[in-house]
This record gives C-alpha cells, sequence and structure tokens, in this order.
C-alpha cells in the first residue's frame, strides 16, 4: 500500500463487558463467553433488557483509578481512563510524552449518567453543580485526558455508534498530514437511563440475548465501554524503538444520507464507507479475511449492512461476524473497542465467532461459526454505523 | 364514533406536529403511510406512544403498528375494540 | 502528501440575537441587555416545508437554513463533507425526555424527542436533505467545537481529500439550560448567554467569488507562553496582520486571556463580537463569520472595534477563540487580492 506517512499502532486498552484489559477479552473471544446479562450496576425501571455492562461499578472504578472520592467524575470518564491507562501503558508513553500527543475521544452521551440523576438538583438547588460541569461530551474527553498528562490537543466525536471509528479516523489523518506523531484515538460510553429508554422508545431492544444476521433477531442488546488506539507515524515509532502492534491502513467515511434512524435497504452508506476504506488502502476487496460487522442484531441494519457486503464482494464473501452479541452494542465506544478486537484477532491468529447466530437470513450474508481461520489473517475491515447514516470503516493489518 | 374519529384526528396532528393539516383534511379511509399523509417509520413509533397514553393500548410489535395504523377507520375501529381507557 | 493550497471562504450565514442571515448589524446591530436572549429566527418556510419541519427543533431547522443559505450562495450543492460543531447539542428535546423521563417512570416516552437529542442529528440532516454522501461528521468540544470542525476540514483539504466542505456550528438555549450555563460557569458575569447558528461554506480551485482565504490555523491545549508564540509567529510569518478578532466579552476573567496578543502584536487594534452575538458554546463560529464578513467588505465596522473607529483589514484578521483559558485555537483570514498562494 502507497502510503507516504504510515499509521502504526503501537498500542491499545479495552474495557468492556467481556473483560477488562486485552487479556480478559481475548480469553473471552476465544471461549465465546457473551457479557450480556441481566443488569445490575444501571437503576433504571427497565430490568427486562438484557445488557453489556462492564463488571465493575462506580466505585470499584474510581479506586482503581486511584480517584479521590467525592471528586466528580462520571461513569463514561472513568472507563475510558481505565482503557487509556492500559493503552499508553503498552505504548510505554508517559505523562512527559503526552504534551506532543493528541486525543481524540468519541463519546455521546457524556455525563448523562450523572445528569440524569441529578437533574432535578441541577434546576432546584446548588448541591450538584459541579455534576453541571461533567454534562457534555467535551468535558468528558478532558477529564479522561488530563488524568494522564498534558495532550497537545483534545477533541470529541459525537456520531453516535461511529464515534470512535471517527475519531480513529481524525487521528491518522493528523498523522498523515504531519500536524502530530501520536494520536490517540477511540471513544468510551456508559449505558445510561437516557439511552436505554431512548432506545426502547424506537422499538428496537431485544428482551433476549441479541442475534445478529440471524432470521429470527429482534434487536440489539446495549453495552458499555471503551477503548484507544495509539496511533503512530513510523518515524516517531523508530525514534522510540517501539514496534507496532498492527497497522492502521486504511478508513473511509461515508453518510448514507436516507434517514435519522433507519440504514437505506441498498446500505449505500455503508458501501461506500467500506469502499472508500479499501480504496485508501490500496486493497481489493478479495483482500480483506475477515470482516467485523456493525451488526447490532436489529432487523433494519442486519439486512442493509448484508446488502451492502454483498454489493462490495459479490459471491467472494470473506468471513464476517459481530462481536456485539459478546460485548453487547457499546455505542459511542464500538468503533474502537471493535478495532481493538480485531487487532486482538490478527496478534492471536483467530476469527471472533457470532455467539447466538442460529437461523440465516434469507436475504443476509451468514456469518463466521468458526473460531480457527481457515488461512493467515492479515487484513480486516472493521464497520461501525451511526444513526442519522453516519458510517465509518477502518482496516486494521497485521504487522510483518 | 364520529366523535372519536374527529378526537383522534387532533390527537394525530398534535402529537406528529402537523402544522397545515386540519382534521378535515385527512379523509377516513386515505392510507397514512407512503402515501396520503405521508408519515414514516419515526411517526409509526409516536402513534405506538399515543396509543398507550391515551388509550391504554399497548403494542409490543412495531410491525402489527404498520397493519392498525392503515388509516383513520382502521386504526378507530382497532381503537373501539381494544381500548383500557 | 500535504498540500499548500488556497482555501476559500466561499460563503457564511448565521442566525443569532441579530437580524438573521444578514449583514444588517455591522451597520445597525442590534443591542441587548439581561441574561438571556434567544434567538431571532427566520421565516423557516423558504427553506423547509411544513411538512420536513414537523419535527425539528430549532437548532435543526437554524442549521438546515444557514446550511441552505450558504450551499446555494456558494454554488454548491453536495459538498465533499459536511462537518459540524455543537458544545450542547439539541437541548430543547433533551429537557423534554429528561423531564418526560423523571415525571413519567421511563414510560410512554417520546422517540422523536430522543432521536433529535443526539449530537449528530444537525450534520446528518444536512446530508439526508441535500442528499450528499461525503464525509460526514460532529464535534462536540464546548466553545471550541466550530474550531474542532474547521481544523477537520482543513486537515482534508490539505491531505487533497475534499475540494468543498460546509462547516458549521451551532447551539441553542432554553431557559433552564441558560440558568445551567450559568451555573457551570460557561455563561460568565457581564456574558449574555445567547444562541447562534453559523454555516461556512469552503472550497479549493473555485473560480466562483469568495469572502476571503483561510491561510492557516493551530488549536492547542494548554500551551505554554513560548508555544503559543511560537504558533502564532509560524501562522503570521513574523507579519502584524490588521486587526485580531476576539473573544472578548466585557467580563475581567475571559478578557484577560487575551493579554498576550497585545505583547505579541502591540499597536494592532483587538476586535470583538460577543457584545453583540452573546455567549454560547458556538460562539467561535460567529467569531469567524464576523471575521469572514469584514474582509468580504473590506472594512471593519466600527461596532466590533474597540474605540469605535472603521479599520481596513487589507493585512488579514487573526481570529482568537480561547476557552477556559485552556483551549487557544488562533486562525488566518486573509482578503482575496493579497492572500494566498
Amino acid at each position: 500500500m502507497a502510503q507516504e506517512r504510515s499509521v502504526l499502532i503501537t498500542g491499545c486498552g479495552i474495557i468492556c463487558a467481556i473483560g477488562n484489559g486485552k487479556e480478559e477479552v481475548l480469553g473471552s473471544l476465544l471461549s465465546n463467553r457473551t457479557g450480556i446479562g441481566p443488569l445490575k450496576y444501571l437503576k433504571t425501571a427497565h430490568t427486562e433488557f438484557p445488557v453489556g455492562e462492564v463488571k465493575m461499578s462506580d466505585t470499584e472504578m474510581e479506586q482503581a483509578m486511584g480517584i479521590e472520592p467525592g471528586t466528580p467524575v462520571t461513569r463514561t470518564a472513568l472507563m475510558g481512563m481505565i482503557a487509556l491507562h492500559e493503552a499508553l501503558g503498552e505504548a510505554g508513553l508517559g505523562s512527559d510524552d503526552l504534551k506532543e500527543c493528541g486525543f481524540v475521544n468519541g463519546t455521546t452521551v457524556g455525563g448523562m449518567d450523572k445528569s440524569e440523576q441529578y437533574y432535578t438538583d441541577f434546576i432546584e438547588n446548588d448541591t450538584r453543580n459541579q455534576y453541571i460541569r461533567t454534562h457534555d461530551c467535551g468535558s468528558c474527553s478532558e477529564m479522561i485526558a488530563d488524568r494522564f498528562g498534558r495532550f497537545r490537543y483534545i477533541t470529541t466525536i459525537s456520531t453516535a455508534c461511529s464515534s470512535a471509528a471517527n475519531a480513529i479516523e481524525l487521528g491518522a489523518d493528523m498523522i498523515r498530514s504531519g500536524q502530530a506523531d501520536i494520536v490517540v484515538a477511540g471513544g468510551s460510553e456508559c449505558i445510561t437511563k437516557f439511552h436505554l429508554n431512548g432506545f426502547n422508545s424506537l422499538m428496537i431492544l431485544d428482551r433476549g440475548q441479541c442475534r445478529p444476521f440471524d432470521a429470527e433477531r429482534a434487536g440489539l442488546n446495549l453495552g458499555e465501554g471503551a477503548a484507544y488506539l495509539v496511533l503512530e507515524s513510523a518515524d516517531s515509532a523508530a525514534r522510540r524503538g517501539v514496534k507496532p502492534v498492527a497497522l492502521l491502513s486504511g478508513y473511509g467515511n461515508a453518510c448514507d444520507a436516507f434517514h435519522q434512524t433507519a440504514s437505506s435497504p441498498d446500505g449505500e452508506g455503508a458501501y461506500l464507507a467500506m469502499s472508500k476504506a479499501l480504496a485508501d488502502a490500496g486493497l481489493r476487496p478479495s483482500d480483506i479475511d475477515y470482516v467485523n460487522a456493525h451488526g447490532t442484531g436489529t432487523p433494519n441494519n442486519d439486512v442493509s449492512e448484508s446488502q451492502a457486503m454483498k454489493r462490495l464482494f459479490g459471491d467472494a464473501m470473506p468471513p464476517v461476524s459481530s462481536t456485539k452479541s459478546l460485548t453487547g452494542h457499546t455505542t459511542s465506544a464500538s468503533g474502537s473497542v471493535e478495532a481493538v478486537i480485531c487487532i486482538l484477532a490478527l496478534r492471536n491468529g483467530f476469527v471472533p465467532v457470532n455467539y447466538a447466530w442460529a437461523n440465516p437470513m434469507d436475504d443476509g450474508i451468514v456469518p463466521n461459526m468458526e473460531l480457527r481461520p481457515s488461512h493467515p489473517l492479515r487484513h480486516i475491515l472493521c464497520n461501525s454505523f451511526g444513526f442519522g447514516g453516519n458510517d465509518s470503516s477502518v482496516i486494521l493489518t497485521a504487522t510483518d | 364514533m364520529e366523535e372519536m374519529i374527529l378526537k383522534l384526528k387532533q390527537e394525530i396532528i398534535e402529537v406528529l406536529n402537523l402544522e397545515d393539516v386540519k382534521p378535515e383534511d385527512i379523509d377516513n379511509d386515505a392510507p397514512l403511510f407512503g402515501e396520503g399523509l405521508g408519515l414514516d417509520s419515526i411517526d409509526a413509533l409516536e402513534l405506538i406512544v399515543l396509543m398507550e397514553k391515551n388509550y391504554g393500548i399497548k403494542l409490543q410489535d412495531p410491525a402489527k403498528g404498520k397493519e392498525i395504523f392503515k388509516s383513520i377507520n382502521v386504526m378507530a375501529d382497532y381503537i373501539q375494540k381494544n381500548r383500557t381507557r | 502528501m500535504v498540500q499548500d493550497i488556497k482555501i476559500n471562504i466561499l460563503s457564511a450565514k448565521q442566525i443569532s440575537i441579530q437580524n438573521p442571515l444578514s449583514e444588517e448589524w455591522m451597520e445597525s446591530p442590534l443591542a441587548y441587555t439581561g441574561s438571556y436572549v434567544p434567538a431571532i429566527d427566520p421565516e423557516f418556510r423558504q427553506f423547509i416545508s411544513a411538512g420536513d419541519a414537523r419535527r425539528m427543533g430549532k437548532l435543526l431547522k437554524r442549521a438546515l437554513a444557514t446550511s441552505l443559505s450558504a450551499l446555494k450562495e456558494g454554488g454548491v450543492e453536495n459538498p465533499d463533507a459536511i462537518i459540524t460543531g455543537t458544545g450542547f447539542g439539541s437541548v430543547e428535546n433533551t429537557e423534554l425526555f429528561l423531564e418526560a423521563m423523571v415525571r413519567d417512570g421511563e414510560q410512554m416516552l417520546k422517540p422523536t424527542q430522543f432521536m433529535q437529542s443526539t449530537h449528530n442529528t444537525a450534520s446528518s440532516l444536512i446530508g439526508i436533505h441535500t442528499r450528499s454522501h461525503g464525509y460526514n461528521s460532529t464535534y462536540t468540544q464546548k466553545g471550541m467545537s466550530f474550531d474542532c470542525a474547521l481544523y477537520d476540514a482543513w486537515l482534508q483539504f490539505r491531505l487533497g481529500k475534499i475540494k468543498t466542505a460546509l462547516v458549521g456550528s451551532h447551539d441553542e438555549m432554553t431557559p433552564v439550560f441558560a440558568g445551567f450555563m450559568r451555573k457551570a460557569d460557561h455563561v460568565r458575569d457581564g456574558e449574555i448567554c445567547s444562541e447562534s447558528a453559523v454555516s461556512v461554506l469552503l472550497g479549493t480551485g473555485q473560480d466562483a467569488p469568495a469572502y476571503c482565504t483561510l491561510d492557516g490555523m493551530v488549536i492547542l491545549n494548554r500551551p505554554d507562553a513560548d508555544e503559543l508564540a511560537e504558533a502564532v509567529r509560524s501562522l503570521t510569518d513574523g507579519n502584524a496582520p490588521s486587526a485580531i478578532m476576539t473573544g472578548m466579552s466585557g467580563n475581567a476573567e475571559n478578557d484577560s486571556w487575551y493579554g498576550f496578543l497585545g505583547k505579541l502584536f502591540p499597536n494592532i487594534p483587538l476586535l470583538r463580537y460577543k457584545h453583540l452575538f452573546g455567549v454560547n458554546f458556538s460562539s467561535s463560529a460567529i467569531g469567524f463569520y464576523t471575521t469572514a464578513c469584514c474582509l468580504k467588505k473590506g472594512v471593519i465596522p466600527a461596532c466590533l472595534t474597540e474605540d469605535g473607529i472603521t479599520i481596513k483589514p487589507d493585512g488579514g484578521i487573526l481570529t482568537v477563540n480561547i476557552v477556559e483559558d485552556r483551549h487557544y485555537s488562533v486562525s488566518l483570514l486573509k482578503p482575496i487580492l493579497c492572500g494566498g498562494l
């Protein structure tokens, strides 16, 4: 692939329903252990919906990050800190190194987990004013970043389910244009009553375990989590003497331009995003060894995405699976959570299984159910399609 | 029934914010979705909320909405038979 | 490969507490006092049918109206990129959904309110309405949201990925959220909490008339004095601009952050716009818009200057936005005749 400034990935971190950290997540992927189950941490009336919660309370996460009790902090920020800590650790970046680095964070709910609890206080008294300051998305990113040092540039992207993927794309553009040598990019999102109820009002939640690409699928299960990739230029990695864990070889963003909550029947936006990513990477569809689909399990997404993939791959469909039946739909974080899953797949030589699938769709792809790959994994395509038709795809490539 | 149909039309106009539409503009047998009023899937969800709020009818399956919301008459008939409020 | 290309501002449109979609504020600005002033809306029917508008709150209507105006004036139907900023998103719908959730115990909630409260609704709405399949993204970095959206576009122009971009930033308020803005110190003493929507069309390689050029920009988080001075020096190449558009607002603390400009560029007039347009998370887009208007007209009107005297901006205008004394955004805009490469 012809890149003047190739984008290396020199570290990554993750926390989600199937594990705190890469090792635990890998273990769950290899043993097909789902993180979806009854609600435990979120206080809501809707206990009928299974979810993929991170298996730590806010207090436990605060303790893990050494945060003083009583410090105003949100669940989304806590998850972000834990994942960022792991990513920076793997990349060998200390506090002093961050002044040359960018931080691009994808989140759409921001501090809503606290705002929805304290909303009445915000209006009626002054006891929770410090949580008004944690409400917006940008403040969330600052909280996560500031914990580790002074990043040179901090920004926040909110494109719903493609936020983290778009964060990765901006980070890569910053490196390719010489604006930065290192950008940490990804996303974080916790489950809130706000969007649990929101998705319920759209009637796209499954009351049972979700089944992406299954003929009888009935909707998605919400998940939560955070993940970050340390994107780095080849020069910088060489100077620092660090080896990449994977390469970001291409990416593409396109707008479906169809409807605010439904994807077009022919999956135009998805098709364009995937095509752009391939063109950017200088690859053909036949070069793709595995697709980590957006695959939410909703009637609409899975048929639309299947159409788009059929248009792109024709009869030569690579193995495709959705890992959302293990992690739940981590919404704004899904682009980076799933990118890290793809990196684990590349480095450990397995193909994630589409857990809970049983019945083929009439009009859909038949997903991968076999962990062992039939040939070495070199290039993986990872899809993230958000509400409003904000569609993004990234391609992760194995290092030589 | 006529009174109920008028009330239903006013409720639909209000909940879907159809500013320029008056009850007399809506033909009782005309399709509500696609052509006719040109409503879409989000409007259908809003009507499901309306059914529960105003008439105590809970619809679990959004696909059922498509049949019930075929026209004003079909909708009114369904409400008449199933309302708990 | 990075290209040093000339990026033109082809058009810029606003809806704010000044007369909407017009530059009347330059000659006869409206004056305000008070804590919270909502925007003046144009007649939206000229842009959006009643059917389409039925589901749109104020922020979405304003985002769409300013976008369609900017696209029309700039002569572009489908921009290669649509990039939007918003600090708080659709506050009205967020409030309605939250209140209903708290009041009705998580039952019978309205999907439209939820859908609209998602921050990327404006950007995707513009994509849907114009049937534009190009790049589409949304930035939510408080008072830096517009700057970050602009930065993304600027990177992509220089990488040769796009030839046109619609960049905007939109924030709406409600009386309740205006109260929150004060409690959280996002709007300070001496500042009016307001609403604004701005859409800017940028392009490269066009023959169409343009307002001005974007020569460069830099955004830094917590720079020290040397870093900041160096960044500004490399932007301006050591040449002093004709004037500097600042986010000074009349609040002493906020205004003190702009003190470094006096040292870098002694005797260069400092301009301000927040006394006319109020303060919200999309204010910096207003700063950019007013700068572009000045360069287009070839005059900086008295209402923006400290001493009430008009200035000719022949040497370009530097725009500076500072948020919470930590995020610094600096852009250099030049007039068409003497700018660019």
